[in-house]
């Protein structure tokens, strides 16, 4: 039985799987801030926290979406302002191309977002995340509803 | 007669000492076009050249162990889109340039068993190969056309719906048996361990799953971004008839409008992923 998501007619859970890979310096430390904030966003997503998003490698991303996450997003510093200098420069080059490789391929490019969040940016980090579930679901109830 | 050049080229080379193999083309016992391996100056007459010389011979040059076997130098026949990925194997490193002698052929268009040009030769703009490259260029000069590259097709498959789309790739990841043909035949495949053959982080799932063939081709495809130079030899050997190199162009589509870079045009190029522009295109980012 396939475990990706890709593939399944099941009906759409309530609660869905969307993985979080945030910069150490700048999103994971946006998204604590929104969290002592007490500040309100969808509880779908599931954090990962990484050094710098230059770490994220595009094979990370598809593993996620094989093993039935129904979303994923890397969320790094604004360019200009990674901790390591350029590693979020060379991330968007990459992302830029598995998200064109990934629509090209008919998978909904709803369900894999990027995003630039700074430590200081507790408030826009639930928006993000709000936004990102919104998509997925989005994209969820559609591929489901064409599946048949 | 380009023929009779490419073979007193090849005697000139071996007699001399200055390879002590020669890769070009022969005909094989079923009169098919093979690559042919020369180390004796009388065999240079195996060697043949017409437009059926599809192999794109550059393979041998990235088998690293096929090199250490052969001590002394190695010279091979080119066309115009082997010596495109030959540049790309030279700006990564895989090849001794002192340790080769390139010679050019100019081919004017290779031609399928029903006498049709291939989709891939219509679309060449280096018909001849460039003459400060190759040590030997064999064939008529011929003008470079500065070609728009025509990407209609790649067009017409991202003006799909998205379901359309889907069932258009599901239809040959359905059909794919995972036989590598694709990732043995490229010259730019050259990992020791492919990484789809890795089980302990397993990657890509082995079994031919439409999943996971759709993963395989997803990696193979990201793995060549900026090193693909549409040599067609892929989509010529996959045996279930997969249109691989309408995924290879996307990516050159993209790379081309999005990192202003073309693959094969110098060997000091750099890989557009292992540089950055401050204004990259960052509309996919909230």
């Amino acid at each position: 039985m396939s475990r990706s998501h890709f593939d399944s007619g099941e009906k759409v859970k309530k609660k869905l799987k969307i993985i979080g890979f945030l910069c150490n310096w700048c999103s994971y430390a946006g998204a604590d801030l929104a969290g002592t904030s007490r500040l309100q966003y969808p509880a779908d997503i599931r954090i990962i926290r990484v050094p710098c998003s230059g770490r994220m490698n595009p094979l990370l991303v598809l593993k996620c979406l094989q093993e039935g996450a129904d979303g994923v997003l890397v969320s790094g510093c604004h360019p200009g302002d990674c901790h390591y200098q350029e590693g979020n420069y060379y991330v968007r080059r990459r992302m830029l191309i598995l998200k064109n490789l990934l629509e090209y391929f008919g998978i909904d490019k709803r369900r894999f977002h990027m995003s630039w969040v700074s430590a200081s940016e507790g408030a826009k980090w639930a928006d993000v995340v709000k936004k990102v579930v919104k998509d997925v679901r989005d994209a969820c109830e559609e591929e489901v509803k064409t599946a048949g | 007669m380009v023929i009779k050049k490419i073979k007193t080229t090849a005697k000139d080379l071996l007699t001399d000492g200055s390879v002590s193999l020669i890769i070009g083309y022969g005909i094989n016992g079923l009169g098919d076009v093979t690559p042919v391996f020369i180390k004796d100056p009388d065999d240079v007459e195996k060697l043949v050249w017409n437009d059926q010389c599809y192999y794109n011979l550059i393979r041998y040059l990235s088998d690293r162990d096929f090199i250490e076997q052969n001590n002394g130098s190695i010279g091979i026949i080119i066309k115009g889109c082997d010596q495109k990925s030959l540049k790309v194997l030279l700006s990564e490193s895989q090849v001794n340039r002192d340790k080769i002698k390139v010679i050019g052929v100019t081919c004017k268009g290779l031609m399928d068993s029903d006498g049709n040009v291939l989709a891939k030769c219509e679309a060449c703009d280096v018909v001849y190969p460039d003459k400060d490259f190759c040590d030997v260029i064999i064939g008529e000069e011929v003008k470079k056309k500065e070609k728009e590259k025509d990407f209609s097709d790649i067009d017409e498959i991202d003006s799909m719906d998205l379901p359309d789309r889907k069932k258009f790739w599901n239809n040959y990841f359905e059909r794919c048996l995972r036989c590598y043909a694709c990732r043995n035949i490229c010259p730019l495949c050259y990992c020791k361990e492919c990484i789809m053959d890795q089980h302990n982080p397993l990657w890509v799932l082995p079994s031919a799953s439409v999943g996971g063939n759709r993963l395989f081709h997803i990696v193979r495809a990201y793995h060549l971004t900026g090193r693909c130079v549409d040599c067609g030899e892929c989509e010529r050997v996959c045996p279930i008839g997969m249109p691989l190199r309408k995924i290879n162009r996307k990516i050159i589509k993209v790379v081309k409008e999005r990192f202003d870079f073309e693959s094969g045009k110098d060997q000091e190029q750099k890989s557009p992923l292992t540089r950055y522009r401050e204004n990259d295109s960052e509309d996919f980012i909230i």
